[in-house]
């Protein structure tokens, strides 16, 4: 079941420097957001303030109707929060094999054997991924890993998915075909997403509307449509940096 | 035709190599050769390795020591694993005081710590009875002994490693499972080969150990073989056949290294390295702070012993009885260490960046180490005992030479861990400007990985200095190391003059290892 994620007002700081600053965002259920900045932009650390690996220094962040962190404290911990994540390098667990992979949450959560055995058999076939199972990271290719990170998310129906940036060392084919595969797997699962990038292409491909973050703060939003209408400032700097034009 | 110079360039990094791998081909290699043609050419029936090896006794022994060593090795595993969880990732107490001090016996020779627990629990120990002293002088008292000496190796392994794992891999196991389970189930599963390391270490160490089975009266395999080369049953053709069974099992340790090992203990810290999370203990802490603390005491209560019993008359005996040996230790340790060094930055390098030329040399390194002390010594003997090489057998060279062999894979794998650290691309760049291989090794690798080089020759000096069952067997007369002066005191020497030297043995290892730390500190804090 797809979940409202609203953040409100919500500020961090590392160190002596304020990596999110006042920040407020929503995010629909089952909408796809891209959130889209620059390098060091706190895209990342905002996915981790929603998984609850950080506590905001000011403002709240709720799932639904729970308040999962708020001021400084967080008031449910990442396991309790059901989220989905794909990291940036995936992180695959290398001496657990691809079943063992995606067994641990599901494991975690007591769910039968049986019961577990066939969702993940349904999920690595949903990715193309059937007969993998014994088999390790280590053995796999860079495209197949993605797709057992991506079933590792999805084979316990979380509420929602966050994505950061899992497709940033992949070549335009395999990069293209995994984005249709995000694609399809989040529409048919009418899932909220979260999907972190730097890539205009990506985003505009992916998502039902983009959020532009800048030092800590969300300085445009909308659909990729309205988006390009109206330019603003990074838009047009990150628009500037695809050598080749934006999307159309 | 290209000029001399130009070949030379050419082909510098295979002969910095080669150079290195005939010095590790004579230090380690020769000795086993020679040991392997000695083995083949005695096939008399009634001296031959057969007859020695046809009594059941030796196997006995054989089978009592695997024992010994397994038990060891599994108590180690048991205890330091949880310990190096608690120092390196809860949020216990007073952890990493606990942990230095906690580590600290591994540096030192281990039948000094017997020495020191021998003064709590023998007879006439500070705590002693006729029961405690029963229970010492028992292949028990011996386990418990060599668990409390090896198991910071354990601790100090695992708690690098999860220091080393990348957080994501925690982190994706977080939003699934509360933390207890990602620990024992992700954290633990990512450090499997480091516990192998371990695991194969502990085990080695503790076959090869002679002096606490020696104090401790309890026979076992490497006293059969000392006790063949200097003992009441001097039969040096025996000592050859007896290493033979040793010879298979160093091989098995091999194989086992490079099965669960191998080029994964190279782990490779990530950028977000110090992100991990700390698990919190709760109403635990209490329990984790006591664990450290009983583990610091256990760490530090052989050495209270021991300046006990040394008193101030013992200490004031200090010089006579200490001879030269001391500074025997210090310079032997000092050149071996420095040739161990300028080997491992070469070959550590080499193995860093997956030269093909650098597998072997590790792996006969490896052998060197995991093979029982006794085998190697009884190979150096063998090798370097003859007339043509008495210059060689009655200096300080032949204990350089055999301590290079025993401890080098310490020196290469710390050096291709720091290498492995920094991009390839640093040397690459340097090569792409026309900088040849020796000049990039002196002005590219080692200033950038000066730390990770001061550490390997600290490594290597600290397990030269702590070294007996290695060069009891061939030291040369009149130039034998503080370890083998005490181990010899101690059988007839004054008690306490034995334990002041055994005190002294442990405060110059703990001055070198806590002079490296500020040396340490002082860089990570000073201009850079």
């Amino acid at each position: 079941m797809s979940v409202e994620i609203s953040l409100q007002d919500v500020s961090l700081r590392i160190g002596q420097s304020e990596v999110i600053r006042g920040l407020s965002l929503t995010v629909a259920p089952g909408e796809v957001l891209a959130l889209l900045g620059p390098s060091g932009s706190g895209k990342t650390t905002l996915l981790r303030l929603i998984l609850g690996f950080v506590p905001p220094e000011a403002g709240s962040i709720r799932l639904g109707p729970d308040l999962v962190s708020a001021d400084g404290r967080i008031l449910r911990p990442p396991e309790e929060r059901n989220l989905g994540i794909v990291f940036q390098d995936l992180a695959l667990w290398p001496h657990l094999d691809v079943h063992g992979n995606l067994a641990f949450g599901l494991d975690a959560r007591r769910v039968p054997a049986a019961e577990r055995d066939r969702r993940i058999a349904e999920m690595l076939a949903r990715v193309s991924l059937a007969g993998t199972e014994r088999r390790y990271p280590g053995e796999l290719s860079g495209g197949e890993r993605q797709r057992v990170a991506i079933a590792r998310a999805l084979v316990l129906a979380p509420r929602a998915l966050l994505v950061d940036e899992p497709l940033s060392n992949l070549d335009a084919t395999l990069r293209r075909q995994l984005l249709e595969l995000f694609r399809a797997l989040l529409k048919e699962r009418g899932m909220t997403a979260i999907f972190v990038t730097h890539d205009v292409r990506e985003a505009a491909l992916l998502s039902d509307r983009i959020a532009l973050l800048e030092r800590g703060r969300i300085v445009q939003s909308g659909t990729w449509n309205e988006l390009r209408q109206k330019p603003g400032p990074l838009l047009a700097a990150l628009l500037a940096d695809l050598a080749w034009g934006a999307p159309s | 035709m290209d000029r001399p110079l130009t070949v030379f360039r050419r082909h510098e990094e295979q002969l910095y190599l080669g150079a290195a791998g005939l010095v590790i081909a004579v230090a380690a290699l020769l000795p086993l050769l020679v040991l392997c043609g000695q083995l083949v050419s005695s096939t008399a029936p009634a001296s031959g390795p057969a007859a020695t090896l046809a009594s059941a006794r030796i196997w006995l022994l054989l089978a009592r020591s695997l024992g010994v060593a397994a038990a060891v090795t599994a108590l180690a595993l048991g205890v330091g694993v949880p310990l190096g969880f608690i120092f390196a990732r809860t949020d216990a107490p007073g952890r990493w005081v606990a942990f230095a001090l906690h580590a600290f016996p591994m540096f030192v020779p281990p039948f000094l710590l017997a020495l020191g627990w021998f003064h709590w629990f023998g007879r006439q120990g500070l705590l002693g009875s006729e029961t405690s002293s029963r229970a010492l002088f028992s292949a028990g008292g011996l386990i418990a002994i060599l668990v409390a000496t090896f198991t910071p190796i354990v601790t100090s392994l695992a708690a690098l490693a999860l220091s080393a794992i990348d957080p994501a891999l925690e982190e994706a196991a977080r939003v699934v499972a509360r933390p207890w389970r990602v620990a024992t189930r992700i954290s633990l599963g990512a450090i499997r080969p480091a516990l192998a390391l371990a695991a194969l270490i502990v085990f080695a160490l503790s076959l090869s150990e002679l002096g606490v089975p020696t104090f401790l009266r309890v026979d076992l395999y490497p006293s059969a073989v000392f006790a063949r080369l200097g003992g009441v049953d001097y039969a040096p053709g025996e000592a050859v056949a007896l290493v033979l069974p040793l010879l298979g099992l160093a091989l098995i340790l091999l194989v086992a290294e490079r099965r669960f090992v191998g080029a994964r203990s190279f782990a490779v810290l990530g950028a977000r390295a110090a992100e991990r999370f700390t698990i919190p203990l709760g109403r635990w802490r209490v329990v984790g702070a006591l664990a450290g603390l009983l583990a610091a005491v256990v760490g530090l209560a052989p050495l209270g012993a021991l300046i006990g019993r040394a008193g101030l008359g013992g200490f004031s005996s200090v010089p006579a009885w200490m001879g030269g040996s001391l500074w025997n230790s210090l310079a032997e340790a000092s050149l071996a260490a420095s040739i161990m060094t300028a080997l491992g930055i070469v070959v550590g390098r080499a193995l860093a960046r997956r030269r093909r030329a650098a597998a072997p040399l590790d792996a006969l390194a490896m052998l060197a180490f995991v093979m029982p002390a006794s085998v190697l010594g009884v190979g150096i003997l063998a090798t370097w005992n003859r007339s043509a090489t008495a210059a060689i057998y009655g200096s300080l060279a032949i204990v350089v030479i055999g301590w290079t062999a025993r401890y080098l894979i310490v020196s290469t794998r710390t050096i291709a861990i720091a290498v492995a650290q920094s991009p390839l691309h640093l040397e690459e760049a340097a090569a792409a400007v026309g900088s040849p291989f020796g000049r990039r090794l002196r002005r590219i690798v080692m200033p950038l990985h000066r730390r990770g080089i001061a550490a390997a020759w600290l490594l290597a000096f600290v397990f030269c200095l702590r070294d007996l069952e290695t060069v009891v067997l061939f030291y040369p007369a009149g130039r034998e190391p503080l370890t083998v002066r005490i181990f010899t005191l101690e059988a007839n020497g004054p008690p306490a003059a034995v334990a002041a030297l055994a005190a002294l043995q442990i405060a110059v290892v703990a001055g070198v290892v806590a002079g490296a730390g500020v040396a340490q500190l002082a860089a990570r804090t000073g201009p850079r």
